[in-house]
């Protein structure tokens, strides 16, 4: 299963929330109106803006549909060695 | 298989991005009013502001090396015919064409309509005023920010989503701002009392100059905006923020035959009443199943969303649309946020949990004993429950419960 980081960056989310109706495992809304991440539903460690998680490749497709709907770009996608896989560079 | 898509704006480019995915060998040609390759609406404050370069507003990155930074190589590497600074004239659904204002007509098998919303103007017009739809739009307020004298006085007129982008922008830029809107509060007609009041009282601390019941305007300069006048009171204003709402854009349908009343009607597969002719985004009032009566939604994520789902019907899979849209945003450092079917009208009742004293509220929208929508103000930490409860359908009594 790959392996793949997900960023929030929280200057840019202007808590659209569209990330979370299309990968509510994968993002969910804070208080302050952000998103953040969440590991397949769960918060090892608490809140995170960014956090590492193994995925499916079904899975790897929805969260990144959830990434691509983010009309301020908000959400980062980087595989196992660190390349950013969304947005593109 | 030839789909003619009008409208290059979010909902009109992922409908062409999804048809080529599922319709690989078609022919799609998207005609486009705008000369700018696809761009995010919602990033526009972030650039006017400067907290993202211009390029980041584009939505499209090409793949080779040198091409198109703006993502113009884009539609090509899609093989999507992208038509650029095109006026559609009208729809001859009889012999299935578009009639370009170029002379072109452009023949279709299937044909979507995403041609959004068009600005309301005001009747007068002066440099200093400022609109803000587009990226040209967005362009031409970065401009005349930079111009401002030292102290500069700025205005802004209306009381919805673009008259808060222009409370937000100004703020942030630290400038002296009057806000004129014509009802009572800010969304009059959307929003209850305590909400209104709780949004004025931000503003009142941010150090805004609020002016209600502004129902007349008057701009007035020479050669450029010098103050506006309403409600008999001149105020200086070297620039003004208009926001006086939108409409949607479908004149060129006349005598199309296609229905249409506040916007371009269709039912739940986003198919017109003329066959082969389906619609999506800010022009669609659509029927949504799950309210039980048409709606029409401006925000961004109903326009992707039906981009996608309307792709998938034009290929002939038979999808509902079925979303609980939201839209929010932060007003100078006040949270408004808008779920589901949020039609005062349209509402047999409604119920509020918090108050202005405890700074936030949260207002339950109910329609034959069903949660159809809420309205949050300042109140976040409901978004996660509320949304759950207008997904389920959650019945009046289930909002009782919460408010005990």
């Amino acid at each position: 299963m790959p392996r793949i980081k997900v960023k929030v960056d929280e200057d840019l989310c202007i808590g659209a929330a569209s990330c979370v109706t299309i990968a509510p495992d994968t993002f969910q809304m804070n208080n302050e109106n952000k998103a953040y991440v969440l590991d397949h539903g769960t918060e090892p460690d608490g809140s995170k803006y960014e956090r590492w998680m193994e995925v499916t490749e079904a899975q790897m497709e929805n969260i990144l549909l959830g990434a691509q709907s983010c009309p301020t770009l908000a959400v980062y996608i980087y595989d196992e060695a660190g390349k950013q896989l969304f947005p593109d560079m | 298989m030839h789909y003619v898509i009008i409208g290059g704006g979010i909902a009109g480019t992922t409908a062409a991005e999804e048809l080529r995915k599922l319709d690989p060998d078609s022919e799609i040609t998207l005609i486009s009013e705008e000369y700018h390759a696809l761009y995010s609406r919602v990033l526009l404050p972030h650039y006017i502001k400067g907290k993202i370069p211009r390029e980041r507003v584009f939505l499209k990155k090409s793949g080779g090396a040198g091409s198109g930074s703006a993502g113009e190589s884009w539609y090509e590497e899609q093989k999507i015919e992208w038509l650029t600074g095109e006026i559609v004239l009208r729809v001859d659904t009889k012999n299935k064409f578009v009639e370009l204002l170029s002379g072109r007509e452009v023949e279709y098998d299937k044909l979507l309509i995403a041609s959004g919303v068009e600005v309301k103007l005001m009747e007068q017009d002066l440099p200093g005023l400022s609109y803000l739809r587009t990226l040209d739009d967005a362009d031409h307020l970065v401009e005349l920010l930079r111009a401002l004298p030292k102290d500069a006085k700025v205005g802004i007129y209306g009381g919805g989503f673009i008259a808060s982008e222009y409370l937000n922008i100004f703020h942030e830029a630290n400038l002296q701002t009057t806000i004129a809107y014509r009802g009572s509060h800010m969304w009059s007609r959307g929003l209850s009392k305590e909400a209104g009041e709780l949004i004025k009282n931000q503003l009142v601390q941010s150090g805004i100059v609020v002016l209600e019941n502004a129902k007349e305007i008057e701009f007035l300069g020479d050669k450029k905006i010098e103050a506006f006048l309403t409600n008999g009171q001149t105020h200086p204003c070297d620039l003004m923020g208009l926001g006086v709402g939108v409409a949607p854009h479908f004149s060129f349908l006349k005598d199309s035959g296609i229905e249409v009343n506040q916007g371009i009607i269709a039912n739940q597969f986003l198919e017109t009443n003329v066959q082969d002719i389906f619609v999506a985004g800010d022009v669609a009032e659509y029927f949504d199943e799950r309210y039980g009566r048409h709606l029409h939604v401006a925000s961004w994520m109903n326009a992707q969303m039906q981009g996608r789902c309307v792709a998938k019907n034009m290929f002939g899979e038979k999808v509902s649309f079925d979303l609980v849209s939201s839209y929010a945003m932060d007003i100078v450092g006040i949270d408004v946020i808008f779920i589901g079917d949020v039609s005062r009208s349209d509402a047999d009742e409604t119920k509020m949990i918090g108050s202005v004293n405890d700074g936030g509220v949260t207002e339950f929208f109910i329609r034959k004993n069903q949660i159809v929508g809420a309205i949050l103000v300042g109140r976040n930490g409901d978004r996660k429950a509320v949304t759950e409860l207008i997904r389920q359908k959650a019945t009046g009594a289930e909002v009782e419960a919460l408010l005990v």
